[in-house]
C-alpha cells in the first residue's frame, strides 16, 4: 500500500482534516490565545475537523502545571467559544492533549524540545509543527532565534510552519527587519502572516464573485467603473487598547493591512490558478501599480482626523483626548481617507477612495463599485430625477451580501425613473453559522495553505504606500482635523471627495 | 379529495396554475412592501426546487415541515405531491392545487414557497404535467420520494426524468440491496443523468469520517493492510423487532470498496438479525466480518452503534474503534495496540435527523461516486 495516502479519504463529502500536528503557542496564557486561538481550536474539534493525533503546547513565562493551564483555558473557551455552552465531554477529551511548558530562559527551550519529542511518540504527531507567535512583537526575534539555535524549528520527520500576528512592523524598514529575522530560521513558504480579515467568509467571496462569474469581469475596469469606494467604519472607540493605539493610529492599525488587502482583491488581475503564490503574485502586482504618494501630494490625496466627544447609538462617548492613556499633545489619527490610483491598463484614471475611522456612526465594511452613467441620455432630466448611476456594493459586514442598484420605471403613466437596489444577502441563501475567521485560518495554516496569508512582498508594498503619508503627518505641526464621534469623519474628508465632483456613500 | 386537505397547513386552493402563481406573487409583493419603501426589491434568492412525493397526508405534512425548516439554508420552492392511493380509488381523476408562503421569522428575505398538488382518483399519469410548469426555471430539481419508489410506474419514471437528484431512504426498503441498484438503473435512463441519493448513506457519513481520521495518522495507516476482523453493532429497539442492518452493510461495502476487498464467504444471517461472513484482502488473507444488533438507549433502529477494526501483523495486534457513547450525542474514537490504549478522544456525533441529512444532500449537486462504488461492492459481496 502507498502509505502516503489514506485510501479511505476519497469523496467530496468528507471534510478536509489537516495532517497530525503539534501546535506550539508562544504567549500561551495571553489574551489572543485565550480569546481567539483556543476557542477556535475547540470549535474545530467540535466540528470533527482536527486530526486524531493533535496536541497544543502553550508556552509562557509563568510556572503553571498542565492541569492549571487546562483549567485556565476551559474558562476562557467557555466564555469565548461561538458555541456555548461548551460540550464538557468534547472539551475534556480535547484538553487531554493540551500541555504547558514554562520557558523563562534559554534552557526552557530544551525542555520544550524534550516535551515535543515525547508527545510525537505518544500521540503520533510525527514532528509536524505549527508555531504560533501570540506574544508582543518585541519578543518575536528572541523566540525565533531560540527555536533555530535549539534545533526546534525543523526536524527530519515533519513540516514546520510559523504564524505571525500583525502588526508586521510599524514601517517598511521595521517590517523588512522582522522578515529578515524570521527568515534566519524559517523559509518564506513556512511563514504565515495572519490578517484575520482575509479569513472572513465574505472576503473570500470577493474572489468567487469576480472569478467564478463571467458577467462582472467584462465591466470591471476603467471603461465602465467611474470610481470605487472602500469603507471600513467602526463605531467603537479605542478603549482597552489605547496605549497601543496611541502609538500606532488608524493608518497602521487598519489601513495598511485590512483596507489595502481589500483594495488588492478588488483591483487584482485574474490569477491563473487558485494557488497561494499565484493569487498573492497578482495581489502584489496590483499593490505595485498603486501610484506612490510623494510628501508634497499628501495634502491632496490623504485626510486624517481625530474624534471628539459625541453620541453613538444614543449614548454619549468621550473624545479621543479625554481617554486617560492618550498623550495630551497626541496627533494620532483615528480617521483616514485616501484617494488612490492604480496605474495599470485596467484602472488608469479610476480613483479608489478608501475610508476608515473609529467612532463613526455604525460598524460597516463595504466595497462599492460606482459605474459610469450611460453615454447618451434618452430620458429627460425630469424623467430621470430619481436615477443614480449603477452601483454594485459588496457588503463584508455586518450583513454580508451583494446589492446592485439599477434604474427602473415607476409604474405610473408616462416615464419616471428611479433607482432600486436588488439585494442579495448571503445569509438568506446559505443560512449556516459562518465559521470564525480564526477557525478558517488555523485550519489553513495547519494544512499548509497560505492563500489567505500575507506574503513578505505584500506587507512591504503596503508599507511603501503608507510610509510617505505617515511621515508627512508626523512632521506636520498641525493637529489632525477633528470630528464629533457619531459623524462620518471631519469636514475635510467631505471636501476632499467633493473636489472631484463625488460624494461619500452612506454604508 | 379536496375536503381532506387542511387549509391551515396547505394554504388556499387555487383554481388553476395561473391563479396559483398570481396568488404567490401577491403574497410576495405584500411581504416586500416595507422593504420597497426603502427603495429596495426583495430578491428571490431560491437555490433549489424540491419535489416531494407522498402517498399519505401525514407523510406529506411531515415532509413539508422538514422542507420548511431547510428553507433557511436552502431557500426553495417546494412542490408537494400527495397521491393518496387509499382515498377513493374509484372517484374521477382530479388534481387540486394549494399554495402558501409560510412565514419564516428570521428573515423576510428568505424565499420559501410551498405548493400542494393533491391527486385523487387514478390521476398519477397526470402528475408530471402539473409539476413541470410549477418548477422555477434554471434551478436544480430534487425529487424526494418519501416511500419506497414504485419502480416500473410511469409517473415515477417521468418525474425522475425531469429531476437532477432522486432522494430516497433505504432504511424503509424491505430489500435495500436489491432496490437500490434498480433505482440506480432508473436514474440512468433519462437524457440527463439523475443522481441517486440515499439518506441512509448520509447517516453513515460521520462514521466514515471518524474511521478515516484514525488512519490519517501515518503511524497507524499501515494497519489497514493487515485488517483481519470487522465488528459492527447497530441499534434495535428493546424487544428486537425493528431490525435494519442496511447502514452497517453500507459501511462494510464502503470499507471493502476503498480497500479492494472481495467476497470470500457469502453474507449469511446469524443470530437475531445479524450477519456473519468473510471477505478477502488484496493479499488473499481473510477478514472476518460480524454485524449484530444491539439494544442501545437513545439510538434509532438501524443506526450504527460501534465499529471495530481489528488488525494483526503476526507479532502485534491493533484495534481501531469508534463507538457512540450512551445517549448517542458523542462518539469516542480510540486506538489499542496490544490491548493498551494509545489514543482516545470524544467528539460530537452528527445529529442524523432528516432535516440535517437532507440539508447535507442539498449542498452536493453531483452524484456520489464513493456511494455508488460502496453499493456495487456490497452487491458483489452478497
Amino acid at each position: 500500500m502507498d502509505v502516503t495516502v489514506n485510501p479511505l479519504r476519497a469523496g467530496l463529502r468528507l471534510a478536509r482534516v489537516p495532517d497530525p500536528a503539534a501546535m506550539v503557542i508562544f504567549g500561551g496564557t495571553g489574551d489572543l490565545a485565550s480569546r481567539k486561538l483556543l476557542p477556535a481550536l475547540y470549535d474545530l474539534a467540535r466540528q470533527r475537523l482536527l486530526p486524531q493525533a493533535f496536541t497544543v503546547v502553550g508556552v509562557g513565562r509563568a510556572e503553571l502545571s498542565d492541569a492549571a493551564y487546562r483549567k485556565h483555558l476551559h474558562d476562557a473557551v467557555a466564555e469565548f467559544s461561538r458555541s456555548r455552552p461548551i460540550d464538557e465531554d468534547v472539551w475534556s477529551s480535547f484538553a487531554e492533549r493540551l500541555y504547558y511548558v514554562s520557558v523563562k530562559s534559554d534552557d526552557g527551550y530544551d525542555d520544550l524540545k524534550r516535551r515535543l519529542a515525547d508527545l510525537d511518540r505518544e500521540v503520533g504527531t510525527e514532528g509536524d509543527r505549527l508555531f504560533y507567535l501570540a506574544t508582543p512583537p518585541s519578543a518575536y526575534a528572541t523566540i525565533v532565534r531560540s527555536l533555530g539555535r535549539h534545533e526546534l524549528a525543523h526536524n527530519d520527520t515533519g513540516r514546520s510552519r510559523i504564524v505571525v500576528e500583525k502588526p508586521f512592523g510599524r514601517d517598511l524598514e521595521s517590517a523588512h527587519a522582522l522578515s529578515r529575522t524570521l527568515q534566519e530560521v524559517f523559509t518564506e513558504d513556512e511563514i504565515f502572516r495572519i490578517d484575520h480579515y482575509l479569513g472572513k467568509e465574505t472576503v473570500q467571496n470577493i474572489l468567487v464573485l469576480r472569478f467564478a462569474n463571467s458577467i462582472f469581469e467584462p465591466v470591471w475596469n476603467r471603461r465602465y467603473v467611474d470610481h470605487v469606494q472602500i469603507t471600513v467604519s467602526e463605531s467603537l472607540g479605542v478603549e482597552g487598547r489605547t496605549e497601543y493605539y496611541d502609538g500606532a493610529g488608524a493608518m497602521r492599525d487598519v489601513v495598511q493591512n485590512h483596507l489595502l488587502q481589500l483594495l488588492a482583491l478588488v483591483a487584482m488581475e485574474p490569477p491563473a490558478a487558485f494557488d497561494a503564490n499565484v493569487v498573492r503574485d497578482e495581489k502584489v502586482k496590483a499593490l505595485r501599480a498603486i501610484r506612490k504618494t510623494s510628501e508634497a501630494d499628501v495634502a491632496e490625496r490623504a485626510v486624517r482626523g481625530q474624534y471628539t466627544a459625541g453620541f453613538i447609538e444614543g449614548e454619549r462617548v468621550p473624545g479621543y483626548h479625554e481617554l486617560a492613556e492618550v498623550a495630551p499633545e497626541s496627533h494620532t489619527e483615528t480617521f483616514v481617507a485616501l484617494k488612490v490610483f492604480v496605474d495599470n491598463w485596467r484602472w488608469e484614471g479610476t480613483p479608489f477612495y478608501l475610508r476608515h475611522g473609529k467612532r463613526l456612526p455604525k460598524r460597516a465594511t463595504e466595497i462599492a463599485i460606482h459605474f459610469r452613467t450611460v453615454p447618451h441620455q434618452l430620458f429627460t432630466p425630469e424623467q430621470r430625477e430619481g436615477l443614480e448611476p449603477n452601483t454594485l456594493v459588496l457588503r463584508i459586514q455586518p450583513e454580508e451580501g451583494i446589492s446592485l442598484k439599477f434604474g427602473a420605471k415607476v409604474p405610473v403613466q408616462g416615464v419616471r425613473i428611479r433607482s432600486v437596489a436588488m439585494d442579495f444577502v448571503y445569509g438568506a441563501s446559505f443560512l449556516v453559522d459562518a465559521p470564525d475567521a480564526y477557525e478558517t485560518l488555523l485550519l489553513d495554516a495547519l494544512s499548509g495553505d497560505a492563500t489567505l496569508f500575507t506574503r513578505q512582498d505584500e506587507v512591504e508594498e503596503q508599507w511603501r504606500l503608507v510610509d510617505p503619508i505617515l511621515s508627512a503627518w508626523s512632521e506636520s505641526a498641525d493637529a489632525p482635523p477633528q470630528y464629533a464621534a457619531g459623524t462620518w469623519g471631519p469636514a475635510e474628508a467631505d471636501a476632499f471627495i467633493e473636489r472631484d465632483g463625488r460624494r461619500w456613500r452612506q454604508p | 379529495m379536496s375536503s381532506a386537505v387542511d387549509r391551515a397547513v396547505w394554504g388556499t386552493q387555487a383554481p388553476s396554475l395561473a391563479a396559483l402563481e398570481g396568488d404567490l406573487a401577491r403574497v410576495r409583493r405584500g411581504r416586500s412592501a416595507h422593504v420597497r419603501e426603502q427603495v429596495a426589491t426583495v430578491a428571490r434568492a431560491a437555490v433549489v426546487n424540491i419535489v416531494v412525493v407522498a402517498v399519505r397526508e401525514m407523510h406529506a405534512r411531515r415532509a413539508a415541515r422538514t422542507v420548511s425548516e431547510l428553507a433557511m439554508r436552502h431557500p426553495s420552492r417546494a412542490i408537494i405531491v400527495l397521491s393518496d392511493r387509499a382515498a377513493a380509488p374509484d372517484a374521477p381523476p382530479r388534481i387540486d392545487l394549494y399554495a402558501q408562503i409560510p412565514a419564516i421569522d428570521r428573515s423576510a428575505m428568505v424565499s420559501y414557497e410551498q405548493i400542494l398538488v393533491s391527486a385523487s382518483g387514478r390521476a398519477t399519469d397526470r402528475l408530471v404535467s402539473v409539476v413541470v410548469p410549477l418548477l422555477v426555471p434554471d434551478l436544480p430539481v430534487f425529487l424526494w420520494w418519501t416511500d419506497a419508489p414504485p419502480i416500473g410506474a410511469r409517473h415515477f419514471e417521468e418525474l425522475v426524468a425531469i429531476s437532477d437528484r432522486l432522494v430516497v431512504d433505504s432504511a424503509d426498503f424491505a430489500r435495500p440491496e436489491e432496490t437500490l441498484p434498480e433505482l440506480s438503473h432508473v436514474c440512468s435512463l433519462g437524457a440527463r443523468r439523475c443522481g441517486l441519493t440515499d439518506l441512509n448513506w448520509g447517516r453513515v457519513t460521520c462514521w466514515r469520517e471518524l474511521v478515516t481520521q484514525l488512519f490519517d495518522v501515518p503511524a497507524w495507516r499501515p494497519w489497514l493492510d493487515r485488517v483481519d476482523g470487522i465488528r459492527i453493532a447497530f441499534g434495535v429497539d428493546a424487544d428486537g423487532r425493528q431490525v435494519h442492518p442496511s447502514q452497517a452493510l453500507l459501511l462494510v461495502g464502503w470499507l471493502a470498496s476503498r480497500l479492494g476487498w472481495t467476497a470470500a464467504e457469502p453474507i449469511s444471517p446469524s443470530e437475531a438479525g445479524g450477519y456473519l461472513f468473510a471477505v478477502r484482502r488484496r493479499d488473499g488473507e481473510v477478514v472476518r466480518v460480524r454485524i449484530r444488533p444491539r439494544y442501545a438507549l437513545g439510538m434509532g433502529a438501524g443506526d450504527v452503534v460501534a465499529v471495530r477494526i481489528e488488525a494483526s501483523d503476526g507479532a502485534h495486534r491493533a484495534e481501531f474503534a469508534v463507538t457512540r457513547a450512551a445517549g448517542g450525542r458523542n462518539a469516542v474514537a480510540s486506538v489499542l495496540l496490544d490491548g493498551r490504549p494509545v489514543s482516545e478522544r470524544s467528539l460530537p456525533h452528527a445529529q442524523n435527523d432528516v432535516v440535517e441529512l437532507l440539508s447535507e444532500e442539498l449542498t452536493i449537486v453531483a452524484a456520489d461516486r464513493v456511494y455508488e462504488e460502496a453499493l456495487a461492492t456490497l452487491l458483489r459481496l452478497s
